[in-house]
């Protein structure tokens, strides 16, 4: 299963996005930001599948939470950044 | 003990506050810093409080600060509004956490509105002070001293149509009044969380309709390789490790209002600040009381107030006498020599606490 990275520039924006994500009924777990993926330094996102991506940033957008990049996790283990 | 001086904090604490006290400090470590679970849950427990709190006060949780108490929280939509000189216009029944930091900038004040639950004279002399010009506005929504709820609704519009950026000190509000962000369209409205919010001392809240200067620098666990200070609330004005048992219990005591009602509460204070009055004008003393007044009532005898107090204190009364911290007040009914006994009444106001305050007066008169 192929995996997806919303991330946040704080906890609480992450903790709004999950609050909403879990509204809309998509599964997602709170998580500390991969170092690489932040370059600010320290931040948090939320992981869920990847097929959930799509529905998942409209939501955050409905709702106007700011969130700041998307990557997926491919079957190989690597990351890479998309473009939401 | 007869408790009566909810207007300095609410007392007993609900055994639901304390138990959610007790409950984070047993499971709770540092929110938004790490990833394991005590970090994490120490992180719920805090969005949990923001939640609830921006549900009551009709905002996102991002524009829920969290501060150590009313005063920091005015300090801090002081700090953003206020330049050293500016104009600023406040009431008349302003609290020291006001005045203070505003003589501290050395600002041109104007007190606008002195009369005692008189809202013709609070609107039309804080409409003639805006007209004259001002930078901002800080006004009370209930004065600490004499329970006179001030039309601020009214004042908002006033501020708002003048374009003056507008400060809420809801210290004696919170929880009793409805208080919206929204409709107020407040820059900030600061707020203890220890008095009618019925959480423990040492959080408080300021609502942010606008992004604060921050007052304290530090850690925020968010963009840590900047050394500015994060562009995003909540971090701007939280620096710091957050006080997470207090927020605990901040959300405990949220919860109850928000079940019990702010209205409901609101009624029975009033109701017994009533009945105190009336009771206490039947005994020969000098009364505060009028139309648009909440929960406290202050009033003035023959016997010097502080004595007065420590003499229902013996009788295991607890008022609170003096000044209040708010000598503008005091300035403005006429009271600043004498100061006044304060009865507050608190979430459980009843009929018994009354009656009983009424009884240790006698012996203490008798």
């Amino acid at each position: 299963m192929m995996t997806g990275f919303i991330t946040f520039r704080s906890v609480t924006f992450a903790q709004r996005g999950e609050t909403v994500l879990r509204r809309g009924n998509i599964g997602c777990s709170l998580q500390r930001t991969p170092r690489w993926m932040e370059e600010q330094g320290c931040g948090y996102c939320l992981r869920l599948k990847l097929a959930d991506a799509k529905e998942a940033l409209r939501l955050l957008r409905q709702q106007q939470v700011d969130f700041r990049k998307v990557y997926r996790r491919k079957e190989d283990g690597s990351v890479e950044e998309m473009v939401p | 003990m007869t408790y009566l001086d909810h207007g300095a904090t609410s007392f007993p604490k609900l055994p639901e506050v304390r138990r959610a006290v007790h409950k984070a400090l047993e499971r709770c470590a540092n929110p938004g810093r790490g990833g394991y679970g005590a970090a994490m849950e120490a992180a719920k427990t805090v969005y949990g409080c923001r939640e609830a709190a921006a549900k009551l006060f009709e905002c996102a949780p991002e524009q829920v600060v969290f501060t150590a108490n009313c005063t920091h929280g005015l300090n801090i939509a002081i700090e953003t509004l206020v330049k050293p000189g500016s104009r600023v216009v406040v009431s008349g029944f302003e609290h020291n956490a006001v005045t203070r930091p505003l003589y501290a900038r050395k600002v041109g004040l104007t007190v606008a509105g002195r009369r005692l639950f008189d809202w013709a004279d609070t609107l039309d002399s804080f409409a003639a002070a805006l007209k004259k010009g001002a930078d901002a506005a800080v006004f009370t929504h209930v004065s600490n001293v004499f329970g006179y709820i001030l039309p601020v609704e009214e004042m908002a519009a006033l501020c708002r149509s003048a374009g003056v950026p507008f400060i809420l000190d809801a210290a004696q509000s919170a929880g009793v009044l409805p208080v919206s962000l929204k409709k107020l369209g407040a820059d900030y409205i600061a707020m203890p969380g220890h008095k009618g919010l019925l959480g423990p001392q040492g959080a408080g809240i300021l609502l942010c309709g606008s992004l604060p200067k921050p007052l304290l620098h530090g850690g925020t666990g968010s963009a840590s390789r900047l050394q500015e200070m994060p562009d995003f609330l909540p971090d701007r004005a939280e620096a710091g490790t957050l006080n997470v048992p207090g927020i605990a219990g901040l959300a405990a005591g949220i919860r109850y209002v928000s079940q019990e009602g702010t209205a409901a509460i609101a009624r029975r204070e009033r109701r017994q600040a009533r009945y105190c009055a009336e009771a206490l004008k039947n005994r020969g003393f000098r009364v505060f009381s009028g139309e648009h007044q909440g929960g406290t009532v202050s009033f003035v005898g023959k016997t010097d107030c502080e004595e007065l107090a420590a003499a229902l204190a013996q009788q295991g009364i607890a008022v609170r006498s003096g000044l209040h911290c708010a000598p503008l007040a005091h300035e403005s009914a006429g009271t600043l020599d004498t100061g006044t006994v304060r009865v507050s009444f608190g979430y459980n106001a009843c009929d018994a606490q009354t009656r009983q305050f009424l009884q240790g007066l006698d012996g203490v008169r008798a």
